[in-house]
């Protein structure tokens, strides 16, 4: 490429990376002390067991996330995962992601509650369900992230992707 | 005409249309790449996030939080801006008039640390590593920088900037109702624009993009304000509470608002100007009525802006593609 436009290019975004940081803002610090005590339905989430993504639709079903009850989800390098769709947000080669199924007995309102800002899809008859809430945890509860679907009785994957490391907790549970 | 002269001149005009031809080729190769990148989370340093991540499309590629934060988790300082005819801009951020080529911005949030947003700095060489482990990248950034040289950033934001020059709205209510179709807008949303236009928003909000490119205050910056916009680059007190005037198209679909998108509404966005101080309540909902006519759905919905499918995009010519064949792994 040219020089003098790499140059260019470099020189104006230099100056405009290297701002004074004086506005910065800082998450707030949490303390042992500082845990929230959480909602009733989301009490699953302070005892998750361990459980394996699945890397593929077949074997899904052996990866079953019950609602209510938090996991510790082992994740599988992205590159090695297939899942039956395109998430939205597809993770990089160096991330993690992986499929978990679940079945939802009864139609209503359910959060999706995540240790990290993964991107999730559920999917449910190769469409993913569009989500009707986003927003973070309760501060200092290491819930990172929180998404609300609507769904109606029957079974769904949740497809989880763009995860930083290997190790995800995740909780679904039914909203009040 | 001698035979010879008929010939060079033939030759010449082949030429010069082979060249016009290649230029071509490689401006839709760069456009097909610069796709791919942005929507590509192997941009930052973990995986985890692309410029999409925080630039959705059917938002007008903004992002429906306040801010967003990076890899790290920090917090991000301001509002996502929506992208729709982003090539037109002549100020490209909320608060630093330096920045004025997309190329140079897209550099900003890959390699930046106020905040740290795709966290690559440091790791630069990750780039040309990680999208140059992919056959189908090689034969997309050589049909792009066809001269050669290595993967790297350059030839990443070049890639990007390209796709986002294509990021073009032309096409919504206001738009047609400008073109004459008295119709294309309601009558509230026709009462909106009136009080548009009376009331002094098109001081700022201004031309077909409704942006004048320059930074103002929207009313007197608070005393503890943190961010304290153009005057953290310019270092002038004057400049305190200064932010560049957004451009508007798609706005309806952008919430939140201002430059820390303390603003859930359309609503709460108008009333914080103070040239908003005294309106009805009846003429701020028609002003968001009117706003909401400024909404491009196709725009939203194109699906040459939209996230590409998984592999290599097809069809690649096999001169410039010679192992695009051997299909990229699954990129989930």
């Amino acid at each position: 490429m040219d020089r003098q436009w790499t140059r260019a290019i470099w020189a104006a975004a230099m100056m405009a990376m290297t701002a004074p940081a004086a506005s910065a803002q800082t998450p707030p610090a949490c303390s042992a002390e500082a845990k929230p005590a959480l909602p009733a339905a989301l009490a699953g989430w302070a005892t998750p067991a361990p459980l394996a993504a699945a890397t593929d639709r077949d074997g899904v079903a052996r990866a079953t996330l019950v609602p209510g009850k938090a996991a510790t989800v082992t994740l599988l390098p992205t590159p090695t995962v297939h899942y039956p769709l395109q998430p939205e947000k597809p993770g990089g080669s160096v991330s993690h992601g992986g499929l978990l199924a679940f079945t939802i007995a009864r139609a209503g309102g359910y959060r999706v509650a995540l240790g990290s800002a993964a991107w999730i899809d559920v999917v449910r008859d190769g469409k993913a369900v569009v989500s009707t809430a986003h927003g973070h945890g309760p501060a200092c509860s290491t819930i990172r992230k929180m998404v609300d679907f609507s769904l109606e009785p029957g079974d769904y994957v949740l497809q989880i992707s763009a995860n930083a490391t290997a190790e995800l907790t995740v909780l679904i549970a039914p909203l009040p | 005409m001698p035979v010879r002269l008929l010939l060079a001149a033939a030759a010449l005009a082949a030429s010069a249309i082979a060249v016009a031809a290649a230029r071509d080729d490689t401006a839709a190769a760069k456009v097909e790449l610069g796709r791919r990148l942005f929507y590509d989370a192997d941009l930052s340093v973990d995986g985890t996030m692309a410029c999409a991540t925080c630039h959705e499309q059917r938002r007008g590629f903004s992002d429906g939080n306040a801010t967003h934060p990076g890899v790290t988790g920090a917090p991000g300082r301001r509002n996502v801006p929506g992208l729709a005819n982003v090539a037109a801009r002549a100020a490209l951020t909320w608060g630093d008039p330096r920045v004025r080529t997309l190329e140079a911005q897209a550099a900003i949030p890959l390699f930046g640390t106020h905040p740290i947003e795709m966290g690559m700095k440091g790791h630069e060489a990750e780039i040309g590593k990680r999208l140059g482990a992919d056959a189908c990248y090689r034969a997309q950034f050589r049909a792009a920088f066809p001269s050669g040289g290595v993967i790297d950033a350059t030839q990443v934001v070049t890639a990007i900037a390209a796709f986002q020059r294509t990021m073009i709205s032309r096409d919504t209510p206001y738009d047609r109702y400008r073109a004459g179709r008295q119709d294309a807008l309601s009558a509230s949303q026709r009462a909106g624009l009136r009080a548009f236009a009376t009331r002094g928003c098109t001081a700022c909000h201004a031309g077909t993009d409704l942006t004048d490119d320059r930074f103002h205050a929207i009313a007197p910056p608070a005393a503890n304000a943190r961010d304290t916009g153009l005057a953290e680059i310019t270092g002038r007190a004057a400049d305190a509470g200064r932010f560049k005037t957004p451009g508007l198209r798609n706005v309806a679909v952008s919430a939140p608002y201002l430059h820390d998108g303390s603003a859930p509404m359309l609503a709460d966005a108008i009333r914080r100007h103070d040239t908003a101080r005294g309106l009805d309540d009846a003429t701020i909902a028609a002003l968001a009525d009117f706003l909401t006519g400024l909404t491009d759905a196709a725009f939203l919905h194109d699906p040459r802006l939209s996230l590409p499918p998984p592999g290599c995009p097809r069809p690649l010519s096999p001169a410039a593609a010679p192992d695009a064949g051997r299909a990229s792994a699954p990129r989930g």
